[in-house]
């Protein structure tokens, strides 16, 4: 059994890294290494040379593909330090699945679009992402959407079903 | 002449380039890209490829709002490009000393004198204003 670990954030963003993760979450909550989950940002070399000149000094910023993340993030030893950061639901489902058993969900947005609807607000949902979201609840992760702390949050278990 | 795109998170850009006209007069071939509330990535990097393309293959320095997010993310890309530099930390002095100094020169060249310029705009005044 995989011990339960306490990160800092585990996140879900289609921005990745941007304004609000950088300037509001790294300076709130102390952290000191960003993992980036995703195929896509790891196979880019230019995108992460340009989000490692983009880390203030201190903050380690990590970008691999869901496999060798899930190795990295088992190895963590400080996770109340880090945030883990992807895109989409179902890459945190992956996670899950892989024994990386975060206790909480936050996300902070993922924009409108065919097919998407508007739940909070710079945060629009599938119906697919509904279903995936709602298996993590059900595994007993606690969503909120939340785009920096202190505003106005929402649990994923108050938004009608999809 | 070198033409100079703003990027920014809000309308920061546009406004910019009107407080620029102000001292350095109308702003010929200054174009304006913003990431608004809401957008997402891809519209972003759509204006700024719609940009692009209306300015062309012409030497363009392009003012970056901050050193992160997501105008930054995006157009970072740029500099892969022989006829165009990118500059992070604009502000008003970078952008009347681009709009007034970009004749007779090449656009890596003013991408220097630019850098400076930001970094020398930046001073805490009390150290030296100061009556004891």
């Amino acid at each position: 059994m995989i011990p339960i670990k306490d990160w800092g954030l585990v996140r879900i963003d289609d921005r990745l890294i941007h304004g609000q993760v950088i300037a509001v979450w790294v300076k709130h909550k102390n952290f000191t290494r960003i993992q980036i989950v995703d195929d896509v940002v790891a196979a880019d070399s230019f995108l992460v040379d340009v989000l490692h000149m983009a880390a203030p000094a201190g903050l380690d910023v990590v970008a691999e593909s869901v496999e060798n993340s899930v190795k990295s993030l088992l190895e963590n030893k400080t996770p109340q330090n880090t945030m883990v950061l992807m895109k989409y639901p179902k890459t945190a489902r992956m996670l899950y699945d892989a024994g990386i058993t975060f206790p909480a969900l936050n996300i902070g947005g993922m924009g409108m679009g065919p097919g998407r609807k508007n739940v909070f607000k710079n945060t629009s949902i599938s119906s697919e992402e509904y279903q995936v979201l709602k298996s993590l609840q059900d595994d007993g992760v606690k969503i909120t959407f939340l785009s920096v702390p202190g505003e106005k949050s929402k649990d994923f278990a108050d938004i009608p079903a999809m | 002449m070198i033409n100079i795109v703003v990027v920014s998170h809000g309308n920061l850009s546009e406004q910019l380039i009107k407080s620029a006209e102000m001292i350095a007069g109308p702003a010929e071939e200054v174009y304006a890209v913003t990431l608004q509330p809401g957008d997402k990535p891809e519209t972003f990097s759509q204006k700024l490829d719609d940009t692009m393309a209306k300015i062309g293959d012409q030497e363009i320095l392009i003012l970056i709002d901050i050193l992160c997010g997501t105008p930054y993310n995006i157009t970072a890309r740029q500099v892969l490009k022989e006829k165009v530099e990118c500059i992070t930390g604009a502000n008003l002095p970078m952008l009347i000393e681009a709009m007034l100094s970009r004749e007779n020169t090449s656009v890596s060249e003013l991408a220097v004198t630019i850098t400076g310029v930001g970094a020398d705009s930046v001073k805490n005044l009390k150290p030296f204003l100061k009556r004891d």
